[in-house]
């Protein structure tokens, strides 16, 4: 269903064998793949310790203080007076860029660093960015997404907000599945694309609204601000869990269409490359 | 059983040629690349022949080697039989599963335990987790490491890796076998136990292809020989006669 919907993505994934006892179908292979390789990135990074998950989550706690001790004050009056929205704020904020940065920076160097596998086994090449994603979304999923649940029955003791919640979510990881295929593939050409994925990153992370509310940012620049994925991203995220103003459906949509829109030139640079690779990793 | 027997083909190679962008003219640089187009001096990457027109037909159970000097294109064909490499013209057809047997434990993971290993490179061939967890057993039995299962890959001797990695891609009982440069694998013990496990597949309905600068192994195994120079095919026929013909070539 899948391969035939997107032949050239999965192509790669073909196993036939004259043993019909063992034939494994296009799209099993691709998710047995993808399971062996996220569970492989995250047995490695956490060292065989379940608990190393929480370890990741002191990164954006961390920041958080410092964030609200610098910042707090400043910017008090624009969180209805409430140190609490605050610190919220700037933690969803957090953990949507530490998402995207950790997930794309990963991607990246994905294709080119497996290269002497592809040399060897016949593999779908799309395995290895969606790997890193996966490995990202179960890291969320265990940690911050859980404190995200906590804060919105708490801040808005409305729990039918939490149906609300994968909408953002899902944006961020469409925005991410897009912007990681076309990083990686063009990383197999250019290799010094790193330099230009960290001036584009620091750009990313300092026009959204992480640590400042959005409304500082000038009207004029402001319209500007449409570019960068992870605004409506982050903006749809604080009306769920904060209820800093009444839902804006419309900004959650376009949110998603935007993802969508990414997620299909990341599809299409990929798939439209992906023949020159073995000449080249 | 049988009725896979005689004359069912596995592998039909029809008029394939390959060009491939050579790596060493490309700059892999963006900002070079962008100047270059700005001063209009960007030209497209050359592109060099590698295989030319090659055809060629392997029946199921054959066991076929391929010589030819460096650079003759040997591992390339192998590289397009396995589907990883993509013919420029002409057609490839393969039916079967392929086990690559090209420097053995490639898909090794040093951090990761030796159980774990199993597991991923078992689903890199092609395989389930469920299928691959059923068979670690008696893959560590084969490789004589049923005490080290939890260890990491790389608190293993290079012997040990080895002798890991060759359990693992025959214990897969591929319809296709690829080997690229002969084994010297282990101890002693070790290289008898896999010469018999090889001796099995080459007897067997598997179909094997050997790569290999030993000619007396090419010789004494092989049921037809190809001998390929600069991309083409110079001769196919009984592995005597070829690596003859061949070995009077070098000189």
């Amino acid at each position: 269903m899948v391969s035939s919907a997107l032949p050239k993505f999965f192509r790669g994934a073909v196993a036939i064998t004259l043993d019909a006892g063992s034939v494994q179908p296009h799209a099993s292979r691709y998710l047995n793949l993808l399971y062996v390789l996220t569970l492989r990135n995250l047995k490695i990074r956490y060292r065989g310790s379940f608990l190393g998950v929480y370890w990741s989550l002191l990164n954006p706690l961390i920041m958080t203080g410092v964030y609200t001790a610098l910042f707090g004050q400043a910017f008090i009056s624009y969180y209805n007076n409430q140190l609490v929205n605050y610190v919220l704020a700037a933690f969803t904020g957090l953990i949507v860029v530490g998402f995207f940065i950790g997930s794309t920076s990963q991607a990246l160097t994905s294709i080119v660093s497996n290269g002497p596998l592809l040399n060897k086994i016949q593999l779908p090449v799309s395995v290895f960015p969606l790997s890193m994603i996966c490995g990202n979304l179960f890291q969320f999923t265990v940690g911050p997404l859980p404190l995200l649940m906590v804060a919105t029955l708490i801040v808005t003791a409305q729990p039918q907000r939490l149906l609300l919640l994968p909408i953002p979510l899902l944006t961020l990881v469409f925005a991410c599945t897009g912007i990681a295929l076309l990083i990686s593939t063009l990383y197999v050409f250019f290799r010094d694309l790193p330099y230009f994925y960290e001036l584009l990153t620091f750009a990313l992370w300092i026009s959204s609204p992480v640590f400042y509310p959005a409304a500082i940012v000038p009207e004029q620049v402001r319209g500007l601000l449409v570019f960068n994925p992870l605004w409506p991203v982050i903006e749809g995220l604080r009306e769920v869990v904060l209820a800093s103003a009444p839902i804006d459906f419309a900004l959650l949509a376009v949110g998603l269409f935007a993802s969508l829109v990414l997620l299909g030139i990341g599809v299409l640079v990929f798939t439209r490359c992906r023949d020159q690779f073995m000449d080249l990793v | 059983m049988q009725a896979r027997g005689a004359s069912l083909e596995v592998i039909r190679l029809d008029q394939v040629s390959l060009w491939r962008r050579t790596q060493e003219e490309f700059s892999y640089d963006l900002k070079r690349t962008i100047l270059t187009i700005l001063e209009g001096k960007y030209r497209q990457p050359p592109r060099k022949q590698i295989l030319d027109r090659i055809t060629l037909t392997i029946e199921a159970g054959e066991t076929v080697g391929i010589v030819g000097s460096n650079g003759s294109g040997k591992s390339t064909l192998l590289k397009l039989i396995c589907g990883i490499l993509k013919a420029t013209s002409g057609r490839v057809d393969v039916r079967g599963r392929i086990a690559p047997l090209i420097e053995l434990g490639a898909g090794f993971d040093s951090d990761l335990s030796v159980r774990d290993n199993i597991v991923l490179y078992g689903v890199l061939l092609g395989f389930s987790r469920a299928q691959m967890l059923e068979r670690a057993q008696q893959i560590l039995a084969f490789a004589e490491l049923e005490d080290c299962a939890a260890m990491p890959v790389k608190a293993l001797s290079s012997g040990m890796t080895a002798r890991l990695g060759f359990a693992i891609a025959t214990d897969v009982r591929p319809d296709i076998l690829i080997l690229d440069e002969v084994l010297s694998v282990g101890d002693e013990a070790f290289r008898n136990k896999c010469a018999r496990r090889l001796e099995s597949f080459f007897q067997g309905q598997a179909t094997v292809l050997v790569v290999s600068h030993n000619l007396d192994f090419m010789v004494q195994t092989c049921s037809r020989v190809v001998w390929l120079n600069r991309g083409r095919i110079e001769m196919i026929g009984k592995p005597y006669e070829v690596v003859e013909k061949y070995k009077t070539s070098m000189g």
